[in-house]
């Protein structure tokens, strides 16, 4: 059951005019401890720290309290506290609705009995920490809502209404400084993470290590926010899947936990928000609670890492102490992202261009050695006809260095007359005619023909190339075909005749030599002696013209014979 | 005695084997046209055919070629007298015994004759 009280301090009715008089020295010197205590420090969580120790002492209460409004969720998470376990403090439910509802509109709520409370879960966690009565106060600046405190005790207590007042009036004040301490804390931290940016921008603009750069991101990240750790996932562009690039201040089994990408928090990032969580171990935007609370994480802070607003990746900050992420933390680690993403950028581009550069000098060397591998002299002449490239054998073939050649005029180098010149031909957009050239005489005379061809860039010449080709080989086995082509047919000439002669000349040698055994009369015998030995002649004559073409026979396996030239 | 065939687009060169031949006591039969030549393989027992490689219609190689596919133990000598080295392999490969260049001495074509008869009686094919 709670009451909802006035905000304004309600007179005692105690009658003694004594009793209010020690009553109120006793606030005021309430009052003028806070007041000093507040003043003391600007750390704002030292003040809350400082509050909640002092009031319950100050108050008589058993503990007390503070709890800062989460505006991104709208609940209220621990600032300080004083008097009671952690097991209390970090119950899911902080107190009933109707009693949140109430305070966040600024009214004091005031519960005698927490056991009569309506809502089970908050009914139990007081039972169990031994809690009775509770005072809720809506803590206030500028009139708008900062947080709660809370003054508890374990014995029923009726707060007298100017108790409450003293207490409302405690809260401002405690708002006061609280916010004061913030801003203190924000402006600090404004200088530190300008600090920051300006360090990491000098870092990751010195380097063209694009693993430097990520180390550089994620640890600067966690420093300058003083956060446990870092990590920075990146969308691979092939795969379109999300990879971790760089960690710090993680465990390897943390990092493995598994998937994150389906993770809400990760999702909201890659569309493009900041995501601050105050509790990972119940938020659902995180999957991964248990290892998270392994890993000693309590808060996150994830931005999105972008280049020319195209999300790449996911920079975490993670924090192993509940955080609320300020304004300023979170533009710095949006800005700290922006920053590494246009250093990621820069240093894949610079990747980029080293892997083209690289290939470009790849096929250079690749193409020079093949133009230095060519058999032929080869010259690259330009509009201006001054060369720009020469391959090692015409370099050889007219004794030269490639740097007394480069640059000078084609003219001063070739061995014929530029009249006769194809590259002239090409140069004055001619036709082209090969040129022939002789060298020495007799057994050491050598052909070379010369040929050139253009290289035209949008329609315009922009060089000429001028191949020297020796062709002595060509030249003379022309020759020799031209010859052998007259032999083949003096060749095919002594066969055909052969072979007509053969024929009708084996009939008249055979039938003579069959006559001649049926002769009796020497004179005839002599006769036809005569007529078969100058047959046999004619015989000998066919057969040298036979052998004329080549004509042998040799024994084969067996008693065949196989014929070859 | 072996019956022998012999063709040739010269007559003479026919006639003058028949004679040497003959006095040898061989029967011969002489040909200068390749048809009747191949008819008469077809349908008559001849053990040995003489066959010159240039004739009117066809080659000697090619009437070799369907005179083996006819009678494939059929003996063979082939004449010409413009020995090539094409004509020689696809010859032998055909089954030729033997491959000789005019004008081939007397002497020697009986030799040759008696040669390839005797090869083919140690084979047992007459």
């Amino acid at each position: 059951m709670t009451t909802e009280l006035s905000t304004q301090p309600v007179m005692s009715r105690e009658s003694s005019a004594d009793s209010d008089l020690d009553r109120d020295r006793r606030f005021l010197g309430v009052y003028q401890k806070v007041s000093r205590l507040v003043s003391m420090s600007l750390d704002h969580q030292e003040v809350m720290e400082t509050i909640v120790r002092s009031l319950t002492e100050l108050l008589t209460v058993d503990a007390c309290t503070i709890r800062l409004l989460d505006h991104s969720t709208r609940s209220f998470v621990l600032g300080a506290a004083h008097g009671v376990s952690l097991n209390y403090l970090s119950r899911e439910v902080i107190d009933t609705e109707d009693t949140l509802t109430q305070v966040r509109s600024g009214t004091p709520v005031y519960s005698a009995n927490a056991a009569e409370e309506s809502c089970p879960q908050f009914r139990q966690a007081a039972a169990q920490e031994g809690i009775k009565s509770i005072l809720t106060v809506p803590i206030l600046y500028k009139e708008e809502l900062i947080g709660i405190m809370r003054l508890l005790t374990r014995k029923t207590r009726q707060f007298t209404d100017a108790e409450i007042g003293l207490v409302v009036g405690l809260s401002e004040q405690i708002g006061v400084a609280i916010s004061h301490g913030r801003m203190f804390k924000e402006m600090e931290d404004r200088l530190v993470f300008l600090n920051g940016i300006y360090e990491i921008s000098t870092l990751v603009n010195s380097t063209l290590d694009i693993d430097h750069i990520f180390n550089v991101v994620v640890e600067r990240a966690a420093v300058s926010l003083g956060a446990k750790g870092c990590t920075l996932r990146l969308i691979n562009s092939e795969s379109g899947l999300l990879e971790l690039a760089a960690s710090y201040g993680v465990s390897a089994s943390y990092l493995h936990r598994g998937e994150v990408s389906h993770e809400r928090n990760i999702q909201v990032v890659l569309n493009g928000e900041p995501v601050a969580i105050y509790d990972v171990r119940r938020d659902p935007r995180i999957e991964y609670h248990e290892q998270m609370t392994t890993e000693g994480i309590c808060s996150l802070l994830a931005v999105p890492v972008k280049v020319n607003d195209e999300v790449i990746g996911a920079l975490r900050i993670l924090s192993d102490r509940p955080r609320i992420f300020t304004d300023s933390a979170i533009r710095f680690a949006v800005t700290l992202a922006e920053v590494g993403g246009a250093a990621i950028r820069k240093a894949r581009s610079y990747q980029k261009i080293t892997r083209l550069m690289r290939q470009v000098q790849g096929h250079e060397a690749f193409l020079a050695s093949i133009i230095d591998s060519l058999q032929h002299q080869l010259l690259v002449i330009d509009p201006n006809r001054r060369v720009v490239l020469a391959n090692r054998v015409y370099l050889e073939a007219i004794g030269k260095e490639e740097k007394e050649v480069l640059g000078r005029p084609y003219t001063e180098l070739d061995s014929i007359a530029p009249e006769d010149s194809p590259v002239e031909q090409v140069l004055q957009g001619r036709e082209m005619n090969p040129c022939l050239q002789t060298l020495g005489k007799d057994e050491s005379q050598r052909w070379l023909e010369w040929t050139a061809f253009p290289i035209y860039d949008e329609g315009d010449l922009s060089y000429v190339i001028e191949i020297v080709r020796d062709v002595t080989s060509e030249h003379l086995l022309a020759e020799e075909r031209l010859q052998s082509g007259k032999l083949q047919a003096i060749l095919s000439l002594a066969g055909t005749v052969a072979h007509e002669v053969n024929s009708p000349l084996f009939a008249a040698l055979g039938t003579a030599e069959l006559l001649v055994e049926e002769l009796r009369l020497p004179e005839e015998r002599e006769e036809l002696g005569v007529i078969i030995r100058n047959l046999k002649q004619i015989g000998e004559l066919t057969g040298k013209m036979v052998s004329m073409t080549g004509f042998t026979d040799q024994k084969y396996v067996g008693e065949r014979k196989i014929l070859s030239f | 005695m072996a019956e022998i065939l012999t063709l040739d687009d010269v007559l003479d060169a026919t006639v003058l084997i028949g004679k040497i031949l003959r006095k040898k006591g061989h029967v011969v039969h002489t040909f200068t046209d390749e048809d009747e030549a191949i008819a008469f393989v077809r349908q008559s027992p001849v053990d040995l055919v003489i066959l010159d490689i240039k004739l009117k219609k066809m080659s000697g190689i090619e009437v070799l070629a369907i005179m083996k596919e006819t009678k494939p133990d059929i003996g063979a000598i082939m004449l010409t007298g413009y020995p090539t080295v094409e004509t020689a392999r696809e010859a032998i490969s055909l089954g030729a015994d033997e491959y000789c260049v005019k004008p081939i001495d007397r002497t020697e074509l009986e030799e040759k004759v008696e040669k390839v008869l005797a090869a083919r009686l140690d084979q047992g094919l007459e």
